[in-house]
Order: C-alpha cells, then structure tokens, then sequence
C-alpha cells in the first residue's frame, strides 16, 4: 500500500477527531476522502505527513512512518490553506520546492519549465506570490505539488479558488499524474470532482469511516455519489 | 554541498533572506549604529584625569576596563538580539501556515528549525560583529589596545547566542512570543548578574553559584577573551573551561530545540 491508516485514532484533548480509522491506497488508485466539515478530513492528512501523530494505531506513508523524511520523498502535497510566502517570485518558489523535492541543476530547471507551462504561469514566473490572485496561487500551488512527477499526491480542495477553467484544468493535472502512475488522495467537498478522478471512496463522518471502497461498491444501483454521501452522513 | 545537507542551506538561505525582509532588521541597523556612535563618544576622551580615592589615576590606565565594559555590552546586545530574532523566526512560518507546504517535503524537521535559527543567528552575529569590531578599531586607534583578543571576545559572544538563540526559539514553540521576550530577558539578565558577580570575585552560592559555574558562560567568557586589555588584574577561569561549557550548552540548546520542534504538533 501507498498510504495506510491502521485503526487510528486522535483525540485533541477530550475532543475526538478520528476514532478508529483503518484507510489504505493501493499503488496508482485515487482514493476521493469525502465528509461534512469537521469530519476529519485534513486531520489524516496531516497525521500522513507526520504533522501530528496518532493517538492509537499505526500510520504508514510508502511503508515508512510519516515522520521520517524519507517517507515523504516522491510525495506532493497541495493544502487547504495555501499559504505562499508573498516576497517569493513564481519561479524562485518554485525552485525552492524542486530543490528540497531533491531536484537539481538542468532537471530542475527542466521540471520548473514544463510546471510554468502545464499550469499556465510560464508568463507570471517573475511575478511575486503576494500578487497573485487566488486562483492563480492555487495554480502555483499545483505546479509545486507536481514538480518532479510525485508518485504520491495529497490534495487538500485541490479546486479551491479556481474558475471553472481551472477547476477542468486541475482535473486534467490529477487524471495526467493517475495515468503515469501515481497514487492519489483527495479530499474534497467537490464531490463531482472526485466522481471524475477518483476510482476509490471513503466517506468519513464524525472522525468514523461511514463507507469505503471502489466507488461502484460504495454507491448503491442508480444513486450519485451526492445521494450516498448524504445517506452516509445522516445515518 | 552533498545531497543530504542541501537541504538546511537552501533552507538556511530562505531564513536569511526572511529574517533580512523583517522591519526589525531597520531597527537593529539604527541601533547598531547609534552604538557605534556612543562607543565613538566614550571613547574620544583620552587625556582626562580621574581622581580615585583620593588618587588621581590616568585616562590610559583605565581605559582597559572602561573597553572591556564596552564589549561586554556589545556582546550582551548580540545576545539579546539573537533571542529577538530566534523567538519568532520559527514560530511565525508555524503560526502562518507557510511552514506545512516545507515540511511536506523530505525535509527533517530537525533540519528546518536550525536552518531558520541559522538565520537568525547571521543577522544578530553580522550586527554583534560590526559592533565589536568597530569598538575595538576605535579602542585600538584610540587607547593603543591590542585587537586580537576581539577575535576570541567574539567568538565567545556567538557561542552565548547560538545558545540563547536555541533556547529562546525552542521556548517559543509554548510559550507566546511576549512571553519568550520576558523569559530571554530575564534569563539574559540573570546570567549576566551572576557573572558579573563572578568577576568581581564575589562567593556565590546557592542558584547564582550554579548559574555561574555551570551556566552558559556569556559575559564571563567575553571578559576572559579580553584579559589582555585590563592586565595585570587577573580574570577568573580558564580558556579550556569556558570553551567546554560553551561547546556543551550549544550542543544541549540546539538539542533540545530540534527535540521540541520534533514533538510539536503542526497545524
């Protein structure tokens, strides 16, 4: 498995934010994390990337734990909150990001090119992140997730802030990076989205896993994935 | 540069280029310079005459101690200035978010609190060093003392703020960044206190006697650094001592940040 979560909870105080979870992402699957706010959702993304560790139960990223840096080496991740240092240039963020994903000299300048070009900003790369409107943040956000072709990616409302263009275009980025081969996760409240790139589901409610599965196991004959989200979040 | 220490300079260079951006750093520019110009002041008298119980003693003959307290206030101000920075350097990209997309990266987190402590410490030592040495060039010219010990009085003065700077920024991970303020500037203070205390040959006991004698050497050490200038009045310690505890309460400092840092929970 890419990713798994074995029975994990975490608790912040007396409050529960995941009880019980057991999550995993086969090699080149995409797995859509879907939940009503407060449902968990960033809270495993952030005990993926070792940003906080469980309460109970084991965490594995690439058969690593999440707090060892090389776990996270190949893996791309795009938060909910970008936040971009507003002094940076397009290019020089995006260099920082390709260096410390172990990128160096021609290559990186190769991947910070193509990056520009995939995601639309080849004529923003001189323009400072503080400039730069949502929506184009959440393109240099993806250009960084996607440099060096990670063959893991973590997508927190990956098509936050876009226009529909981008929304299409970030579907594209997601399906083009599936087709190589990678693994995804994405959580998101774009539940369309995540019908159009995702081939697994896990619908969390309350920190509990509600429903997982490939998506044709969690949806019952003739519903939507709307219609299984809310019948999973009201019961 | 191998591949596994690129990273803490790449990342050590972006908390340079950070900490050089903050408002702050204007500050610490003026105030370094107005310094320089108190220092230039105190030390243009050089043919005064001072009456000392009862005995008049030449400008020449206490120039030693009047510089010697001139380095240890600068030494004091690199100090300071190194907890400054450090208590927000590390807090601030952890509170704002920026910190996450870094840390999602094959990037230790060890590596990513000294590299922005690294940063901290270039601006605070870069100021500390034209302070020093600037006094000690006016010193030199002025008084005819010798400037080499200022080479070791500053590299006393940067190991005390490699130390401070890890401890102010590791306290930062708990505790507000006011809070950090009054907790660097009473531990500053208090060290000092007994240091100098220390010096002027006082016994100490109880918590100052081991501050003193076990404590991170900050102005003793600098004093030590600077015997020269006030010979032949003997200064206590010795170079190998107070080089161990320096080397010892780095290590432990910069330990326990990364320890701290490691157990933190990241929003």
């Amino acid at each position: 498995m890419v990713l798994e979560l074995a029975a994990v909870s975490k608790r912040y105080g007396r409050r529960s934010a995941l009880a019980d979870v057991s999550l995993a992402i086969p090699p080149g699957a995409a797995l859509g994390l879907l939940g009503p706010n407060g449902a968990g959702k960033t809270t495993t993304l952030r005990l993926l990337l070792g940003f906080t560790r469980p309460s109970q139960g084991v965490v594995s990223l690439r058969g690593l734990r999440p707090t060892d840096p090389a776990a996270r080496r190949g893996v791309a991740y795009l938060p909910e909150r970008l936040c971009l240092p507003a002094r940076m240039t397009v290019h020089g963020f995006l260099k920082l990001h390709g260096t410390l994903a172990g990128l160096a000299g021609a290559g990186l300048a190769r991947e910070i090119d193509a990056g520009l070009a995939l995601t639309g900003l080849a004529d923003r790369a001189d323009d400072r992140l503080g400039g730069l409107s949502k929506g184009l943040a959440q393109r240099v956000g993806f250009a960084q997730a996607l440099l060096g072709e990670p063959g893991l990616l973590l997508l927190d409302e990956p098509t936050s802030g876009l226009d529909p263009l981008g929304v299409r275009d970030a579907r594209d980025w997601i399906l083009a990076a599936r087709a190589r081969g990678a693994s995804v996760l994405v959580s998101s409240h774009v539940l369309s989205e995540v019908e159009r790139t995702c081939d697994h589901v896990a619908i969390l409610n309350q920190g509990r896993v509600a429903a997982q599965g490939l998506l044709a196991e969690v949806l019952r004959p003739g519903e939507s994935l709307e219609d299984a989200f809310v019948r999973c979040v009201r019961s | 540069m191998s591949a596994n220490s690129r990273p803490f300079f790449v990342l050590a260079r972006e908390a340079l280029g950070d900490a050089l951006r903050r408002r702050l750093v204007l500050v610490i520019a003026v105030a370094s310079l107005l310094s320089l110009l108190v220092v230039d002041s105190c030390t243009s008298c050089g043919s005064a005459t001072i009456v000392r119980n009862g005995q008049s003693v030449a400008m020449p003959e206490i120039a030693g101690f009047s510089a010697l307290a001139v380095a240890i206030a600068c030494g004091l101000w690199t100090l300071i200035l190194a907890g400054a920075l450090a208590s927000d350097h590390l807090a601030e990209p952890l509170a704002d978010g920026s910190a996450g997309l870094v840390l999602a990266r094959p990037v230790g987190r060890g590596s990513f609190a000294l590299a922005r402590l690294a940063g901290a410490l270039v601006i605070a030592l870069g100021s500390g060093g034209v302070l020093l040495i600037g006094a000690g060039c006016l010193l030199h010219a002025r008084q005819g003392l010798p400037w080499p010990p200022l080479i070791a009085a500053f590299g006393a003065s940067a190991a005390g703020a490699v130390t401070v700077g890890a401890l102010a920024m590791a306290a930062s991970l708990q505790l507000p960044r006011i809070a950090t303020l009054l907790l660097l500037l009473m531990g500053v203070a208090g060290v000092a206190a007994a240091n100098f205390a220390g010096l002027f040959g006082a016994q100490l006991g109880g918590l100052a006697g081991l501050v003193d004698g076990y404590g991170p050497p900050l102005v003793s050490s600098i004093a030590f650094a600077l015997r020269e200038w006030i010979a032949p009045t003997a200064v206590p310690g010795n170079a190998l001592a107070l080089g161990l505890r320096h080397g010892v309460w780095m290590l432990a400092s910069a330990m326990l940040l990364v320890h701290a840092f490691r157990r933190a929970e990241l929003d």
